[in-house]
């Protein structure tokens, strides 16, 4: 373990964690960890997925308790019950899924949990404007959350947080739902409140992303702290991924370039409303080729989840026309789709991939049960078989296939559910965050999946957040940003920088 | 059809609406925090039975309506325990509390059948106001009780919109975890909330031995919880609209009884079915507006929360 | 300083939990009427073991057992068919009634029918009967989502009330002396006896609990149920039509309800009266919880709750009142109810967590 400053002084420092032990059945998420934050600092907390960087930022913030280890707050030892007794010490953190309520306006939600006896309400949104205002956070107050995008949610639960007067702020993965203009707005956001002398820790798994904005890092690998309180300025990216994934960061296999073929998926001028009643995306035209991997890259919430449901035929389009190995299929049920050469892979596995309350068989046979039974029975010998022949061929590490399949790993399920969906031979896959949470084995057994698919001649449309899957899977690259294609570019040649700048909507970027 | 037969009504509208507030307000508290209570008649039938027998035994009328509240609250309080604290089925808890409610007071009550009552909260008169033609027998001659219904209802919309409890109160039965998150006790918020509902379905079992009928049988409450549970819903848990649902509902009830001395061939059967028909189309409307904005449901009603330790 | 406890899901339910859930219940609610009746002062020894031969002592105990577990579990069945795919139908107790209602009508049209045919055009009826009842919140479910709990618990009291007004009014028997009773059924409509009191409603009951566990254990149609009940979204995804399936779940369910009606009609009463339901409908809605919504549980919890609530009817005459055998089954749902989340979840108190191990094999 590496450490820039020779002393550790616990007194400097606004949190220090050490010797920090929390396992879960079956996996050590955090082994003996040791993290140190320099009051005022905007320090970041690195790793790849699974590395164990939620686990601990949840035992700091009193959501877990941890099994062995110590944590001092600006000197003085804690333990927290319950996330209530880490709030009032001072710890608040940001969520990958917000802890808001819908219904609720703004300003009832920043106060839940802070606020006085008796509510005025329109003296307490005037307090809310008001320190919104302090740290630039662009909120409306009275406004009912539901209206909000998951930026403007995000600010509300920064507020929320704010208004506990928390001098540790924890964020995990900010940045996921936020466009670059709005990380930027983000890292102002994160700066006034570290020269206001509260401490922020900035958890992610993407360097390029945080070496703007941190001062100082932590490093964990596989549940341990390969190094603290790393100067920012003074490390390079090179080390700090290598010491992320543990040896020099070998530039991933490019796919040889493919000559498409004819075109397997074609979109004409789609359109489809989203849940409230506007359109989620419009004047959608692509085509994805035999052979070839067509990437969406964009921020979440910009419309991709809704033009995933509405190829896989969950969702109905209100324009245009899905057409399917030269076959209209616009009005076809998700059934005939399958029938028909398509595979989907969704963004929630457990939830709309797999049942979550059946068993492994039971998930298994779902896209062939039809096929398979006799009469109006279902063999279940048959299921069986079919059951094991995945588990085997697509390498899932499961028990019984007869337990049940919230048992499995995150990994498993997504080997799982992928082989299901590709076993098939199909001609087109539609593949949406199918990497998201995963191990490094796990990311790369899926991804060599869908490579195998466009060896094998299949189109495939992979729409995911992580920019670098995109630029080194894809053959072709599309840009997707409040419901409109806003460019296609050539992943071999394209900077991060223009990829941005067409995710930012501006009108002069390059169009296609 | 005359005057005072269309008093009669109209008095007998107010009683019954103040007797199906209190027990949906009671409701509507516990829905608001998540936790739905099919209980209702049970603990309407302790509350009445436990106001007459402490009024038998004490005298006293106030005394034997802050019992009747009592064990109102702590009939409650059992299912409280199984569906928050050890998070089962509510609709199936809220089942068995009205068989057990029912089956204790008519065990309770058993001796005290056909006996005349000892205390009774007779109407209250409003000096001078009492006499002003109409308004004054309707609205000034009622029992303390239905005075008290009115407060509650101001009471309980209060604390919802204007306390931090109440804030806390309705954050727990949209969102059981971001309420947990927010540093509250959902478990301490939604047991309160189901022992006030409580409280006040047995205040409103109370006012039936107290006032209305002041006699103790078994089945004194006839259905009139299960109208209660439907008030709640036909009102959007909004204790205003409840308001009004409850003087519908409860001019239903007084119109019952009295169709034939209004001359009217209508069954009293099929009009004591209004208040669920209306009930059914209200919930029609609430689905199909639901479709643009939120529904006026609490997000969380009925679902147990147990957070996630791992 | 007291540790604060907290429920930790297994990670697999005890084995043999639901029975044993069952089983605690009994036993708590044993005690509990120990001290009840001991308090009334009645000899509860005494009054267990008349219980106990009242309901399942000798081959009439049973029959009468059986019948009373006849409604109970078609009831209960109704209740954990929706239940499979996570839908609660509150309204068996109306589908009971109208089952009942249409099976009458048919009594009233076809009083010179054979008996054969007579009952089984009662019992189809009484299908219908109660499968219509259920379609308006069926209907209601599947296009709007309207959610279904509230709208069958309605329709219950609506149900309950047309049964009253037609027995006050078109229906009234003129041979019952101005009373409020509907006429005697015809003679051939009744169902034939298999052994001592028991009828072969009990043959009707068992036929379509086990056809309904088998359609949805094995069947695709069962499948696609379950799929359903586990999650929306993956039913959708698996192309599964959900208004479909909800629909006809839901009207099913009514159905069975309704035929619950019929063949209690048949079975076991001689005119269709108010009182028909008799809390049947809810008392389903128990069984089928107690069952964990698995047809093939609720033929066994019927049977028990049945006995439960003979024995309790037959303590009345050791003086005994009936509200102390309402109160005794209140305490047997209960303690089967916390015995049921016990036996899926453990308690654990604060501090106790996971050991730490002396290698990191990492």
């Amino acid at each position: 373990m590496t450490h820039s400053s020779s002393v550790v002084d616990g007194n400097q420092f606004a949190v220090h964690l050490s010797d920090v032990w929390k396992m879960f059945p079956g996996v050590v998420a955090n082994a003996g960890v040791e993290l140190c934050v320099r009051r005022g600092t905007i320090h970041a907390l690195l790793g790849e997925n699974g590395a164990g960087k939620s686990t601990l930022m949840n035992v700091l913030a009193g959501v877990y308790r941890p099994d062995r280890g110590q944590l001092k707050l600006h000197g003085q030892v804690h333990s927290f019950r319950n996330p209530a007794d880490a709030l009032s010490a001072g710890v608040g953190m940001v969520h990958q899924e917000f802890r808001l309520i819908p219904s609720f306006s703004v300003a009832e939600n920043v106060v839940l949990g802070s606020a006085p006896p008796l509510i005025r309400p329109q003296e307490l949104e005037a307090e809310v404007a008001a320190m919104a205002k302090k740290f630039g956070l662009r909120v409306d107050p009275t406004q009912p959350l539901w209206q909000l995008s998951m930026g403007e949610q995000q600010r509300v639960e920064i507020l929320k947080v704010l208004w506990r007067d928390a001098s540790v702020l924890i964020l995990d993965e900010p940045t996921t739902v936020l466009t670059p203009s709005e990380v930027d707005e983000l890292a102002e956001i994160l700066r006034r409140m570290a020269q206001d002398g509260r401490s922020i820790i900035f958890i992610s798994h993407k360097l390029h992303e945080v070496s703007g904005i941190c001062s100082e890092a932590t490093v964990l690998r596989q549940g341990k702290t390969v190094a603290t309180s790393l100067d920012m300025a003074a490390t390079d990216a090179a080390e700090l991924a290598r010491l992320m994934v543990g040896s020099s960061p070998v530039a991933p296999d490019r796919p040889e370039v493919a000559t498409p073929g004819d075109p397997l998926l074609e979109l004409t001028e789609l359109r489809a409303s989203g849940d409230r009643g506007i359109d989620a995306f419009s004047n959608i035209t692509f085509q994805v080729n035999s052979g070839e991997i067509v990437g969406i890259a964009g921020v979440a919430g910009n419309g991709q989840r809704e033009l995933a449901d509405v190829i896989a035929g969950l969702r109905p389009s209100t324009q245009g026309s899905v057409t399917l190995n030269g076959a209209d299929v616009t009005a076809a049920r998700p059934q005939q789709r399958f029938r028909a050469g398509l595979a989907y892979i969704p963004e929630d596995r457990l939830g709309v991939g797999l049942a979550p309350r059946l068993s492994i068989t039971d998930n298994a046979i779902l896209r062939i049960y039809r096929q398979q039974r006799r009469g109006l029975f279902i063999v279940a010998e048959k299921a069986l078989a079919y059951c094991k022949y995945l588990i085997t061929r697509f390498g899932v590490r499961s028990g019984d296939p007869g337990g049940p399949i919230a048992a499995l790993s995150g990994g498993n399920l997504q080997r799982l559910l992928v082989g299901r969906e590709l076993d098939g031979q199909p001609s087109v896959v539609v593949a949406a965050q199918p990497t998201r949470g995963l191990d490094v084995q796990g990311v790369k057994a899926i991804q060599d999946l869908l490579l195998d698919q466009r060896k094998a001649g299949a189109a495939v449309l992979l729409i995911s957040e992580d920019l670098d899957e995109l630029l080194t899977l894809t053959d072709r690259l599309l840009v997707m940003e409040g419901g409109v294609i806003r460019g296609e570019f050539d992943p071999r040649t394209v900077s991060r920088h223009e990829v941005g700048m067409a995710m930012l909507a501006d009108t002069n970027a390059t169009t296609r | 059809m005359n005057e005072a037969s269309l008093i009669g009504l109209f008095v007998a509208t107010v009683s019954f609406a103040a007797l199906l507030y209190l027990a949906a307000l009671g409701e509507l508290l516990s829905e608001k925090a998540g936790v739905l209570n099919l209980g209702v008649e049970g603990m309407m039938a302790i509350g009445a039975v436990t106001a007459f027998i402490a009024g038998v035994e004490l005298g006293n009328p106030w005394a034997a309506l802050a019992i009747a509240m009592m064990s109102g609250a702590a009939l409650a309080s059992v299912h409280g325990f199984f569906t928050v604290a050890l998070g089962a089925e509510q609709v199936v808890s809220g089942l068995s509390l009205t068989i057990l409610g029912l089956g204790l007071a008519a065990y309770l009550g058993k001796d005290y059948v056909g006996q005349p009552p000892r205390a009774e909260l007779v109407p209250v008169e409003w000096a001078g106001l009492s006499d002003i033609p109409w308004v004054g027998p309707i609205f000034f001659s009622q029992s303390p009780i239905v005075y008290i219904a009115i407060l509650m209802g101001v009471a309980v919309s209060v604390v919802l919109t204007n306390t931090r409890i109440g804030l806390a109160l309705r954050a727990s039965g949209e969102s059981a975890s971001s309420t947990d998150s927010a540093g509250h006790s959902v478990l301490g918020l939604r047991l309160s909330a189901v022992a006030a509902g409580g409280a006040l379905a047995g205040a409103s079992g109370a006012y039936l031995t107290l006032s209305l009928t002041p006699q103790w049988a078994e089945g004194l409450t006839a259905g009139r919880g299960w109208i209660a549970v439907a008030l709640v819903i036909f009102g959007a848990w909004k204790p205003g609209r409840v308001g009004w649902g409850a003087i519908l509902f409860g001019g239903t009830l007084a119109l019952k009884t009295r169709l034939q001395t209004f001359g009217v061939d209508f069954s009293p059967i099929i009009l004591s079915m209004l208040p669920y028909v209306l009930t059914l189309l209200i919930l029609l409307v609430i689905s199909v507006r639901s479709r643009k904005r939120p529904s006026p449901a609490p997000a969380g009603l009925g679902f147990p929360y147990r957070r996630e330790e791992r | 300083m007291m540790r604060r406890p907290r429920l930790d899901l297994r990670d697999q339910p005890l084995a043999g939990g639901q029975p044993l859930a069952f089983g605690i219940g009994l036993a708590v609610a044993l005690f509990v009427g120990t001290l009840l009746l001991l308090s009334a002062g009645h000899e509860p020894l005494k009054i267990y073991t008349r219980m106990f031969e009242a309901s399942l002592g000798d081959p009439d105990a049973w029959a009468v057992t059986l019948n009373r577990a006849v409604p109970l579990g078609l009831a209960g069945l109704a209740v954990a068919v929706a239940g499979s795919m996570g839908l609660w139908n509150i309204g068996a107790e109306g589908q009971i009634m109208t089952g009942a209602i249409a099976a009458s009508w048919v009594a009233r049209i076809g009083g010179e029918w054979p008996g054969l045919i007579l009952i089984i055009a009662m019992l189809i009826a009484a299908l219908g009967g109660g499968g219509l009842l259920a379609l308006g919140p069926a209907v209601a479910k599947a296009k709007l989502g309207v959610n279904e709990i509230i709208t069958t618990l309605m329709l219950n009291e609506v149900a309950i009330r047309l049964a009253q007004w037609l027995i006050h009014g078109r229906w009234k028997d003129p041979d019952a002396y101005n009373f409020p009773l509907a006429p005697m059924l015809p003679e051939q409509a009744h169902l034939p006896t298999l052994f001592s009191r028991a009828h072969c409603g009990i043959l009707i009951a068992a036929g379509v609990i086990v056809i309904s566990s088998v359609a949805v254990k094995y069947t695709a149609w069962g499948y696609e149920l379950r799929i359903a009940g586990s999650s929306e979204a993956t039913a959708r995804y698996s192309g599964i039509s959900l208004p479909q399936k909800i629909l006809t779940v839901l009207v099913l369910s009514g159905g069975i309800a309704g035929l619950a009606g019929g063949v209690e009609l048949t079975g076991t009463a001689d005119r269709f009266t108010e009182s028909l339901s008799n809390g049947f409908g809810f008392a389903g809605i128990i069984v089928a919880a107690l069952a964990l919504m698995r047809p093939s549980g609720v033929a066994v919890v019927a049977v028990l709750f049945g006995a439960v609530q003979i024995g309790g009817q037959s303590i009345q005459t050791l003086g005994v009142s009936s509200s102390v055998s309402t109160i005794l089954q209140a305490f047997v749902l209960f303690g089967a109810i916390g015995a049921g989340v016990l036996s899926r979840y453990r308690i654990l108190f604060e501090g106790d967590t996971h050991a730490v191990p002396e290698e990191v094999n990492k």
